[in-house]
C-alpha cells in the first residue's frame, strides 16, 4: 500500500511538468514568431538581433531544468506565464525602443537567476519571518537614503529623484521595499492573527481596537511620505491597498475597507491641493481633450493607440505607437493593444488574473499556516493591484498614476522584483499544506 | 509585396498562437476544478450510511447498529454480501446499492420476496436519498447522509 501511493505521487508529477513545458512551447513559438516579423521589417538588420530571442529561450530552458529539480510540486502555470509576458515584453521593448532592449536582456538573466536562487533556497521564507524587523529597518533605510540620495537616471532635476546608483546601473528601491513590505506585514499579521479573528469575529461591525488602528494610521503615513517627499503616487497607492487588503484578509473585517477607502479619498483631497503633479493627473483624467496637445498629450495619444489597434492589431513593428512619449516604459501597454489588439491585451489580462487566482489559490491551500498563507496573497494582490493600476491608467478609468506594468514596462528593478516575487510564489505553492 | 504577405501571416500566426495560449490556460484550470470539485465530492461521499430499524408497536426504532456505505453496496443472505442481512425472507444477493454519478441508486437483484423502497417495491434501479427507508424482508433500513 505504502509502494502504491508512492508511485501515484511519482506518477502525478510529471503530469504538471508536462503542462509547463507545453505552455513555454507554445510562449516560445509565440515569441519567436514575432522576433521574426520585427526582424523582416529592419532594414539593417544584423544576426545580432536575434540575440535577445535566444537569451529569453535560454532563460525559459534553464528556469524550466532547474526548477523540474528543486520545486518538482510548483504550480506548473506561474513559470510560464511569468517567462510568456517577460518575453512578450522584450518584444515591445526591442520594438519601440531597440537601445533599452539590451539592458532589458541583461536584466532578465539577472531576474531568472534571481527566481532561481528565490526558488532554491529552502530557508528564505523561515529568515523572512525571523528577521521582519531587520527586514523593515533595512526597507526605511533604503526608503530614507533614496529621499536624501536620490537621482534620475535622466539627470533632470524636475523629474521625481526615484532612483539610487552610480554610472550606468541604476536601481528603483521602492521596488523591493514592496516585497519587504509584503513580508513584514504578513509576518506581523500572522503573529496577531489569533487576536485578529477574535476581534473581526466578536465585535464584527463597531468595534476598532488599537490592535488594528495602529498599524493601518502607521501604514498610511509611510504612504504618505512616500507621496510627499518622492512624488510617487503610484507606490503609495499600491502600498496602501495592498496593506488595506492584506489587513482585511487577516481580521476578515470588512469597516477596515470602507475606513481604507475614506482615509485614501482624504489623503488623495489634501494632495490635489496639495501638489501640482497629482492636481495634474486628476484634472487630465477627468477631461484630457482641452489640452491634448499639451499636458495631456500622453494619455490623448495612448487612447489613439487603443482605438488604431481594433481587434488583431496592426501587427508587431506595423502600428505607430512612437507618438506615445516614453511608451516603453508605462505606456507599454498601449503599445500592445495598437499592435496586437484586443487580443493582445485580453491575453494580458487573462494571464496576470491566471498568476493573482493560483496566487490566491495557493494561500486558500495554506490557510493552516497564517504567515504563508498571508505572504501569497501579499505577493499575488500586490502583482494584481499594480497591474490594475497601470492598465486601468493607460486606459484612462483611473488617474494616471507612475508604475511599471508588471514583467513588461522596460525596468531592470521592476522586473527583478517582479521575478523574485513568482519565485516566492512558486517556492510556497510547492510547499504541502 | 510579397514582404507584406509574410507579415500578415506571421500575424495571423501570432494571433492564433495567443489563442492557444488562451484556450491552453483555460483548459489547464477547468482541469483543475474538475478535479478539486471530484475531490470534495470523494471526501463527502463516505459519509452515507444505513441504519438498520426495527418496528416495535407500529413504529420503526434505530436499532443503533449502522454500516458505512460503499461506493458498491450489496446486501444480502450470503456471507460474501457487504452488508449481511439474518432474515428468513433475504435472499442470498438480494439488492445493491451504487454510487453513480454522485448519486445512490437502489436495485433488486431479482429477489424471491423483492426489495421495498418507503414501502414501494422496486422495479427497476432508483435513485435514493436521505432519509428513505429500503425493507428486505422484514428487515428495514434507512439511509442516512450527513
Amino acid at each position: 500500500m505504502v509502494v502504491d501511493t508512492f508511485d501515484l505521487k511519482r506518477a502525478a508529477i510529471p503530469g504538471s511538468q508536462r503542462r509547463e513545458r507545453g505552455l513555454l512551447l507554445l510562449a516560445g513559438a509565440f515569441i519567436l514568431i514575432n522576433f521574426l516579423a520585427l526582424f523582416i521589417q529592419r532594414p539593417a538588420a544584423s544576426w545580432l538581433d536575434g540575440l535577445h530571442g535566444l537569451v529569453w529561450l535560454l532563460c525559459a530552458i534553464s528556469g524550466h531544468v532547474f526548477l523540474n529539480r528543486t520545486l518538482p510540486g510548483r504550480d506548473p502555470l506561474l513559470f510560464p506565464v511569468t517567462m510568456f509576458l517577460s518575453g512578450w515584453g522584450l518584444v515591445a521593448i526591442d520594438r519601440l525602443a531597440p537601445v533599452f532592449a539590451e539592458r532589458q536582456t541583461a536584466w532578465l538573466v539577472v531576474a531568472t537567476t534571481a527566481l532561481g536562487a528565490v526558488a532554491g533556497l529552502p530557508h528564505l521564507l523561515r529568515w523572512l519571518r525571523s528577521y521582519r524587523y531587520l527586514l523593515l529597518a533595512c526597507g526605511l533605510l533604503l526608503l530614507v537614503s533614496t529621499i536624501v540620495l536620490g537621482v534620475n537616471p535622466s539627470g533632470l532635476s524636475s523629474a521625481p529623484q526615484l532612483w539610487l546608483g552610480t554610472g550606468t546601473i541604476f536601481f528603483q528601491p521602492s521596488e523591493v521595499l514592496k516585497i519587504i513590505l509584503v513580508a513584514f506585514l504578513a509576518s506581523y499579521l500572522a503573529e496577531q492573527f489569533p487576536a485578529f479573528r477574535a476581534e473581526g469575529l466578536e465585535h464584527h461591525r463597531l468595534h476598532l481596537s488599537p490592535r488594528v488602528i495602529g498599524p493601518m494610521l502607521l501604514m498610511w503615513g509611510l504612504s504618505i511620505v512616500v507621496l510627499i517627499w518622492q512624488r510617487d503616487l503610484g507606490t503609495a497607492i499600491l502600498f496602501f491597498t495592498v496593506f488595506l487588503l492584506l489587513i482585511y484578509v487577516a481580521s476578515g473585517y470588512s469597516l477596515l475597507l470602507v475606513g481604507g477607502a475614506c482615509l485614501t479619498v482624504a489623503a488623495g483631497w489634501a494632495a490635489y491641493h496639495a501638489f501640482g503633479v497629482v492636481q495634474l493627473r486628476v484634472d487630465i483624467w477627468i477631461n484630457p481633450w482641452p489640452e491634448s496637445d499639451g499636458r495631456a498629450y500622453q494619455i490623448v495619444q495612448s487612447l489613439l493607440a487603443f482605438a488604431s489597434g481594433g481587434i488583431l492589431g496592426q501587427g508587431v513593428g506595423q502600428g505607430s505607437p512612437g507618438y506615445i512619449p516614453v511608451v516603453h516604459s508605462d505606456f507599454i501597454f498601449a503599445a500592445i493593444a495598437e499592435e496586437w489588439g484586443l487580443l493582445g491585451i485580453l491575453s494580458i489580462i487573462g494571464c496576470i488574473a491566471v498568476l493573482v487566482g493560483r496566487g490566491l489559490h495557493c494561500a486558500l491551500r495554506l490557510q493552516r499556516r497564517s504567515f504563508l498563507a498571508l505572504m501569497a496573497v501579499g505577493l499575488s494582490v500586490t502583482l494584481g493591484v499594480q497591474s490594475l493600476l497601470i492598465m486601468m491608467g493607460v486606459l484612462k478609468l483611473l488617474p494616471l498614476t507612475g508604475v511599471t506594468l508588471p514583467f513588461m514596462s522596460y525596468g531592470g528593478s521592476s522586473l527583478l522584483t517582479c521575478f523574485t516575487m513568482i519565485g516566492l510564489l512558486l517556492r510556497l505553492s510547492a510547499l504541502e499544506d | 509585396m510579397t514582404g507584406e504577405l509574410v507579415l500578415l501571416i506571421l500575424r495571423l500566426i501570432s494571433a492564433l498562437l495567443l489563442l492557444a495560449m488562451l484556450g491552453a490556460l483555460l483548459s489547464i484550470l477547468w482541469y483543475d476544478m474538475r478535479r478539486a470539485a471530484v475531490r470534495v465530492d470523494s471526501s463527502r461521499r463516505q459519509y452515507g450510511s444505513l441504519h438498520i430499524l426495527q418496528e416495535i408497536e407500529g413504529r420503526l426504532l434505530d436499532t443503533g447498529e449502522e454500516f458505512p456505505l460503499l461506493s458498491i453496496t450489496s446486501l444480502g443472505r450470503a456471507p460474501t454480501n457487504t452488508i449481511l442481512i439474518e432474515d428468513t425472507f433475504a435472499s442470498s444477493e438480494h439488492a445493491l446499492i451504487t454510487l453513480r454519478g454522485g448519486q445512490w441508486w437502489l436495485e433488486d437483484r431479482h429477489s424471491r420476496n423483492g426489495t421495498t423502497l418507503n414501502d414501494v417495491p422496486v422495479v427497476q434501479p432508483t435513485v435514493i436519498t436521505k432519509g428513505d427507508i429500503i425493507g428486505i424482508g422484514s428487515v428495514r433500513l434507512r439511509l442516512n447522509m450527513e
